[in-house]
């Protein structure tokens, strides 16, 4: 666990713009685990928020669309997306929100999946499924305001403009998970969100303890921050409401509140658009599917790939752009304009700091040293399954060795044996 | 396809590390030029560039790679290895050494980041052992009549005359070996080094706190016979070496405990000026074992106490077995077939398979 220095302070406390319709959107069918599939007919004209793929197995997955037009499947470096032209006339289906005070446990579960719900922290589990706790008692209900990605500030921007309806889904939440606490965890470095949210949620009388957590990375990453909250030592992979807790981003309550009181589907987010060669820094609330060649010629740019690199979601667990029609998902958070790395490899020094910095308590150099080697026993003896892929060993690895290569292709060498 | 994360710690590469190692250095430099002058630059010139050759001619030719040099860890040990001996060392002594260093305590391991033992230590053992009777000879000490800079009073509003000579000898002091002239400086070192994250408390402070308190419970019943700068010396500077020590913080204060245990039993069985060089090449070679036994416990596993316990009871006899054979080996002169055995090893090491993973970075 580590400070990272970043550009955050650049853009958190920039309030949120909108962005005029991008011309057209891309909306992955990549979906949770299997891909979705489409339930209109290519070419043909779509509402906004009509309910335009879905995944058929549990997992349930919905996607609907953000704007009104004609919608294609079209494929980019063998993935497949459904655009929809924009035809500018915002035709919109009725959106008719429930009653919510009359919402029993399952139609509350019902209008999370019919919204499409999913987290919006960039893993994807659809919501629904991570609330249908039956049973089990849940001592903690986290939502998670930590976001210790260097540069986001979404979820700040969020917190900072909130409004009732999205303490009021909290409570919703807790009643439906019968949780014992609520607890809303941001970074000290946040502090002052504290107070203001504080005032709010006092003057609804909602119950919502705010904590305060360190500013390290990664703060916010699902284990560390249940240890930090609720005190739990909960190891990776398994399902946290087995041990009484469940964790929600705060993006995914304010997905949740648009569907709870506004009746609409998960079709826009924040996104945090920053970094050192980003020419217009700030927050802007858009359509899932705009397509990051429209971000950049509204920001007045173009992509010049050996200048920069663009990322999507955070700088230490994003993922870079092959093409700029690659688009915003549901849990894309930033985009990120970042100078490409110099890279200067040189052999371990075991210096140790990469497992200084673990937050799972591992030694990632052994993973370099035993993925050479194609080792699995070397790999499995020092709990490669742990790692979380969060990145801090190959952020403060002098010599640049290849940790997170050497994690992927370990990982990959114990699943195949 | 790139992968992540996409931005990296500032100002934190090896070369910086290295860096940070040698502007520690350059005040411990500064006393010994104070002190010996052209004598003493001379000896780190000699090492430095005989040093700085080995590694580009070796590195290059064995690794195909002629920018090692660049890394900077061969100038720190040409530094480290001429701050331990005397600055009456013949030049060719010295160059022997640095030779040695480089090439049988580094390159032959694989090169930056593989060796097993500190670089510099090597060095001067491969010295101590090839030319025993130059320094062996108890002349080499006597270097009263080369000083340039005798020890100053530097507080001479004070009253108290011991306190005053005392602590001006922690200022400066010209006696011993080239990096044993400033206490002052030496710990200047080490703290700028822990400020910069580059060492960490835990080896330095167990070292010298188990040193101490072993001084302490055998008491005056020997006449304890070492260099206080000479230990801090090493403790700071050879101890803390990255690639020789383990690299987890429980590792490293085993670490350091057992190097102050296995230098005071030196120090206590009458070994001279080789007492801290022994220990710390000794548990050099336990400190892979060590890493691996002191690993931190993974987040969420259930910790084995009893199965760690007993491998590290085992690790602290094999420790000490290895320590009475050197000390038995010392009193026989015999240290030097321990050094043949070595350089077979590394020789037969590097011709073996091991030299077709050299591309690895670990």
């Amino acid at each position: 666990m580590m400070a990272i220095p970043s550009l955050k302070k650049e853009t958190k406390t920039q309030e949120i713009k909108r962005l005029p319709d991008p011309p057209y959107v891309l909306l992955s069918l990549l979906g949770y685990q299997e891909p979705l599939k489409p339930v209109i007919a290519s070419g043909a004209h779509v509402q906004k928020y009509q309910l335009i793929a879905q995944s058929e197995t549990h997992w349930s997955i919905k996607l609907h669309a953000p704007i009104s037009g004609i919608a294609n499947v079209v494929e980019y470096n063998g993935q497949r997306y459904l655009k929809i032209t924009n035809d500018f006339k915002n035709d919109s289906i009725v959106c008719t929100p429930p009653k919510v005070a009359s919402l029993n446990n399952q139609d509350i579960l019902k209008v999370i999946r019919d919204a499409g719900i999913v987290g919006s922290g960039g893993a994807g589990f659809p919501t629904h499924i991570k609330y249908d706790v039956s049973d089990r008692p849940i001592t903690h209900f986290i939502i998670n305001g930590a976001e210790c990605e260097p540069y986001l500030s979404a979820d700040y921007a969020l917190m900072n403009q909130a409004e009732n309806h999205l303490w009021k889904t909290v409570q919703v939440i807790q009643k439906l998970l019968q949780a014992d606490q609520v607890v809303l965890a941001i970074e000290k470095q946040h502090r002052e969100l504290k107070k203001k949210m504080e005032h709010q949620i006092a003057q609804l009388n909602i119950n919502i303890k705010i904590q305060l957590l360190g500013n390290d990375y990664p703060q916010g990453s699902e284990l560390q921050l249940i240890k930090a909250v609720a005190g739990k030592i909960i190891p990776k992979g398994s399902i946290t409401a087995h041990h009484g807790v469940v964790v929600s981003n705060i993006g995914t309550i304010a997905a949740i509140a648009n569907a709870l009181y506004l009746g609409i589907p998960y079709t826009e987010r924040i996104v945090t658009i920053s970094g050192e060669k980003a020419r217009t820094k700030g927050n802007f609330l858009l359509k899932i599917g705009t397509p990051i060649s429209y971000l950049l010629k509204q920001m007045g740019q173009d992509w010049l790939p050996s200048d920069h690199q663009i990322i999507l979601g955070g700088p230490m667990m994003g993922s870079p752009i092959a093409h700029s029609e690659e688009s915003i998902s549901k849990g894309t958070g930033g985009v990120l304009l970042l100078k490409h790395l110099y890279q200067k490899t040189f052999n371990c020094i075991q210096c140790g700091y990469c497992a200084d910095v673990c937050p799972q308590k591992l030694m990632p150099m052994e993973f370099a040293r035993h993925a050479a080697n194609d080792n699995i026993d070397g790999l499995q003896h020092f709990n490669l399954k742990s790692c979380i892929e969060c990145g801090a060993c190959a952020y403060v690895c002098p010599s640049d060795v290849p940790l997170i290569s050497s994690i992927l292709t370990g990982k990959q060498l114990i699943k195949t044996k | 396809m790139n992968l992540h994360p996409f931005i990296k710690a500032p100002r934190n590469t090896t070369q910086a590390i290295m860096l940070d190692v040698i502007v520690a250095l350059i005040p411990i430099a500064m006393a010994s030029y104070l002190a010996y002058g052209t004598l003493a630059l001379t000896l780190l010139g000699t090492a430095i560039t005989t040093a700085v050759v080995t590694d580009l001619l070796f590195s290059g030719i064995l690794f195909g790679n002629w920018k090692t040099p660049l890394d900077g860890t061969s100038v720190i040990t040409a530094m480290l290895l001429t701050f331990t001996i005397s600055p009456l060392t013949p030049w060719f002594v010295v160059a022997f050494g640095a030779a040695a260093a480089i090439l049988f305590g580094k390159i032959l391991w694989g090169g930056l980041g593989k060796n097993r033992f500190n670089p510099a230590l090597v060095g001067r053992e491969f010295m101590a052992s090839v030319f025993p009777s130059i320094l062996g000879a108890s002349s080499i000490w006597a270097t009263t009549s080369f000083i340039n800079l005798p020890a100053q009073d530097f507080f001479t509003g004070a009253a108290n005359e011991p306190v005053k000579t005392y602590l001006s000898s922690l200022l400066y002091n010209p006696s011993g070996a080239l990096g044993e002239y400033s206490t002052f400086l030496i710990v200047l070192g080490g703290l700028y080094l822990t400020l910069r994250k580059r060492i960490s408390w835990h080896i330095p402070t167990m070292l010298l706190g188990v040193f101490a308190i072993s001084c302490v419970v055998i008491g005056d019943t020997v006449n304890l016979e070492y260099s206080f700068a000479g230990l801090l010396f090493g403790t700071i500077f050879m101890a803390t070496d990255m690639p020789s020590s383990p690299n987890n913080a429980p590792g490293k204060i085993y670490y350091g405990a057992m190097i102050g245990l296995v230098t005071f039993i030196l120090v206590w069985s009458g070994v001279k000026f080789s007492y801290l060089s022994y220990s710390i090449l000794i548990l050099n070679g336990f400190s892979s074992i060590i890493s691996e036994v002191f690993k931190p416990n993974p987040w969420g596993e259930t910790n084995n106490r009893l199965q760690k316990s007993e491998k590290i009871a085992l690790l602290t006899i094999a420790i000490l077995g290895v320590t009475f054979a050197v000390i038995y080996l010392h009193e026989n002169h015999a240290l030097i077939y321990v050094l043949v055995v070595y350089i077979l090893y590394v020789v037969l090491k590097y011709a073996s398979d091991f030299r077709h993973k050299l591309k690895y970075p670990i």
